[in-house]
């Protein structure tokens, strides 16, 4: 009998059995028939949530009849022929009722193609002989002649050297003329698992495994446009268990006390005040205010009121929010962080809040040696001694 | 025998059900202030502390790499800084590795924890189950507690009269310790008429929720007279983890805790617990954990807990003369507060509780469900 992709027509019906849902099988109740040119006739029974197949020439008092050769049969079952375009295209036919031939697709699991091992010499053979085919003749520019070569040591190893001219790509088991680049791995199974992703060409040339001669930035740049990605063939080929992922939401309801410190920055901004603390032994200014300088280690007492004008030290523009931590809601992009140097601090002494959103593109960020826009606060009219109690900050004109 | 390292100091704040008008930070600076006071210890980098272990737990936090939010305040900034997030008493452990290991001859070794801030204690034990079976199943301490509780009692003779008895002796003893959370006194009845949270553990049998910071300096041999003239020996550490999945162990053999009792002996050169070792303090999350941990470090034989408390044993033993877990301290830090009993103890600064002559101590602590992971520390003056 004939193997397509590896499986013979026999596999998928001798495996319907072991794939059958009784879930998928709840409302049907017939008899279903397959005619696979050269191949046999099958007839399946499904009665009670259980069922029967069987190598018949009659198929009688099947309620539909499904018609196609081995290859077109094979192909659907394991996903290598798309099932709508063989059906559109005359290579599958259904006799009798489509309809409930439609349900037999609920009733097995998919197939899934034995495991076979493959060797480094298989994955070698198969990534060199995949090159050309994979290769993207639009894609390579006007004038575009490089090669690549690749010395592969090893038990495995060998010499290929892939080149690109004219729009074409070609390849040879040897290594000739002047390569724009020659890439060396000292074991070619560690090439077949950089290729495959399981190593980073990073780690290989740091520890000496891999290494390349010539024009390796070409390579990098131009290899990921030229060529499609290799496809492992065995990635597919893993038996599909159903792995259940749960979702579920944690949720601790939680008071959280501000203390003394925090406390009293919070007490401020109710009444429109912002409070840094001074570190009595270096002089720096935190906001918000905490208990201690973590530089000195020394007890933070002295509160001073600083802006609340100030200037834009450091900014940025968010694209892809975060949802609020507090309400789970998402905010509307774009929106501008900024921390702003109030008057009456110096440095990093800065405190991080929002932008007018308007006016993202106006403020300009400063640093050392420039000063950045100007900024005042906008207050919220109720204020309950939290960060929101400043809306956001606006250029002050 | 193993080598051992000095607790120089310690400090603590009072036991609290809660510090409302504190956040955690200011709750551990003021024993950080205590321990520099007590020992002049600085952060110079050759001479004074270059590593700092601290306790504490993203749950109760509410806060992810929750040691993120106290390396200020513990003077942990531009110094190394490892966090213990299991039971606080495997911090000292991990203090004893550092300064064993010859890297480092000062930890400061800091905890936290404020119970009070989540709404739920149980929401949080629950999390430590695993999402798929047993969290579904609503497991948490007190129900897990509950269920190994049950199998002890039987197997041990222990009776809700017993239970109540160690309550009543539990917040007693504690209004000798200036520490202790404040309970009022309850009698043997109002224990028994409790409410009952999981058959057979009432209300009065659970640890309250409790706020707790402390601080300790811990010092190797060579260098404690630079930082204290009373330094406390750790002279033995041994820890044992039981099986994760409750289906699968024994929840009455004290497997764990055997274990670990027998490491901490052997490396304190312990032959009989119940000579050798003068004040216990043990980690009675629950009520009927007294008796049972007693069994597992050897004060009280095998099956017989509810005679051993007939027979006096928990003050012939002097078990829990702090109030012990039960009196209040959080979940996490029980080891860190039996351990600091047994430094009053043995330095001579246990006031109206303290027990004449004492020279060696047993500080034991346990961590998750039915005394999952046990470890033990053997002190001496």
């Amino acid at each position: 009998m004939a193997e397509y992709w590896g499986v013979k027509v026999e596999d998928i019906f001798n495996s319907m059995q072991e794939r059958f849902r009784p879930e998928g099988a709840k409302d049907v109740d017939s008899l279903f028939g397959y005619d696979i040119k050269d191949e046999g006739k099958w007839k399946l029974t499904v009665k009670d949530n259980k069922m029967t197949i069987e190598k018949t020439d009659d198929l009688t008092g099947c309620i539909a009849t499904m018609k196609a050769d081995g290859e077109t049969f094979v192909g659907v079952n394991t996903g290598n022929v798309d099932a709508t375009n063989a059906f559109m295209g005359g290579r599958v036919i259904v006799d009798g009722d489509m309809g409930a031939f439609g349900k037999t697709g609920k009733l097995f699991r998919k197939f899934v193609i034995a495991q076979k091992e493959m060797t480094t010499k298989d994955y070698l053979a198969d990534m060199f002989a995949t090159i050309v085919p994979r290769f993207k003749a639009n894609e390579a520019e006007e004038g575009l002649d490089v090669s690549f070569a690749y010395d592969l040591g090893g038990p495995d190893g060998g010499k290929w050297t892939v080149f690109i001219k004219d729009k074409k790509c070609t390849i040879t088991t040897t290594i000739e003329g002047k390569p724009t680049v020659t890439l060396e791995f000292n074991d070619a199974r560690d090439y077949v698992d950089f290729i495959l992703g399981k190593i980073d060409a990073q780690s290989l040339m740091a520890s000496g495994k891999a290494g390349a001669k010539g024009d390796l930035n070409m390579m990098a740049t131009k290899w990921p446009i030229l060529f499609e990605k290799y496809k492992d063939p065995m990635a597919g080929n893993v038996p599909q268990q159903e792995l259940i992922v749960l979702k579920k939401i944690i949720s601790l309801n939680e008071k959280f006390s501000t203390g003394p410190v925090m406390g009293k920055f919070l007490k401020g901004l109710k009444e429109q005040k912002i409070y840094a603390n001074k570190c009595p032994q270096c002089g720096r200014m935190q906001l918000p205010p905490r208990e201690v300088c973590a530089d000195c280690r020394v007890r933070v007492d002295e509160f001073l009121e600083v802006g609340p004008k100030g200037e834009v030290r450091y900014m940025d523009i968010i694209y892809y929010a975060m949802p609020d931590p507090l309400t789970g809601q998402v905010r509307e992009t774009p929106y501008g962080g900024i921390n702003i140097l109030f008057d009456g601090c110096k440095g990093n002494e800065t405190l991080p809040h929002f932008i007018r959103k308007d006016q993202i593109e106006k403020i300009q960020m400063g640093w050392n040696e420039k000063k950045g826009t100007r900024v005042r606060p906008v207050w919220e009219e109720n204020r309950i001694g939290d960060i929101w109690d400043i809306k956001y900050f606006e250029i002050d004109e | 025998m193993g080598k051992r390292i000095a607790i120089c100091a310690v400090a603590q704040i009072k036991n609290d059900a809660e510090y409302w008008h504190l956040r955690f930070q200011n709750m551990l600076l003021e024993c950080f202030e205590s321990i520099m006071d007590q020992t002049k210890v600085t952060f110079d980098m050759e001479k004074g502390i270059r590593t700092i272990i601290t306790c504490s737990n993203d749950m109760f936090d509410a806060r992810t790499i929750s040691n993120n939010g106290v390396t200020d305040v513990v003077g942990a900034q531009f110094r190394g800084e490892e966090k213990m997030d299991q039971e606080s008493i495997n911090g000292l452990g991990y203090a004893m590795a550092s300064i064993l290991s010859g890297h480092d001859d000062v930890i400061l070794f800091m905890g936290h924890c404020k119970e009070s801030q989540g709404e739920s204690r149980r929401m949080i034990s629950n999390l430590s189950f695993d999402p798929f079976y047993t969290r579904p199943l609503g497991m948490d301490y007190h129900n897990v507690d509950a269920m190994q509780a049950r199998a002890y009692m039987e197997k041990s003779k222990v009776t809700d009269e017993h239970l109540a008895k160690i309550v009543v002796r539990s917040r007693q003893n504690a209004q000798k310790n200036p520490y202790a959370r404040e309970n009022k006194l309850v009698s043997e009845q109002e224990v028994l008429n409790s409410p009952m949270y999981s058959d057979p553990l009432r209300e009065l049998h659970m640890y309250p929720i409790t706020d707790w910071a402390y601080g300790m300096l811990l010092c190797c041999e060579e260098r404690v007279k630079e930082f204290t003239k009373k330094p406390v020996w750790i002279t033995g550490y041994g820890s044992c983890m039981d099986r994760y999945f409750l289906g699968d162990k024994d929840l009455t053999s004290n497997f764990s805790l055997k274990n670990a009792s027998k490491r901490a002996y052997e490396k304190a050169g312990i032959k009989d617990p119940k000579k050798d070792i003068q004040v216990f303090e043990l980690s009675d999350h629950a009520a009927y954990q007294l008796p049972m941990w007693a069994e597992g470090v050897g004060i009280a034989d095998e099956g017989q807990g509810g005679k051993w408390i007939d027979d006096g044993g928990m003050d012939k033993f002097n078990v829990n003369l702090s109030g012990g877990h039960l009196n209040g301290n959080p979940l996490l830090l029980g080891g860190a507060a039996r351990a600091m009993e047994c430094y009053y103890q043995l330095s001579g600064q246990a006031g109206d509780r303290q027990v004449k002559g004492a020279k060696r101590a047993v500080a034991q602590a346990a961590t998750g469900g039915a005394g999952q992971h046990q470890a033990v520390i053997v002190m001496e003056a």
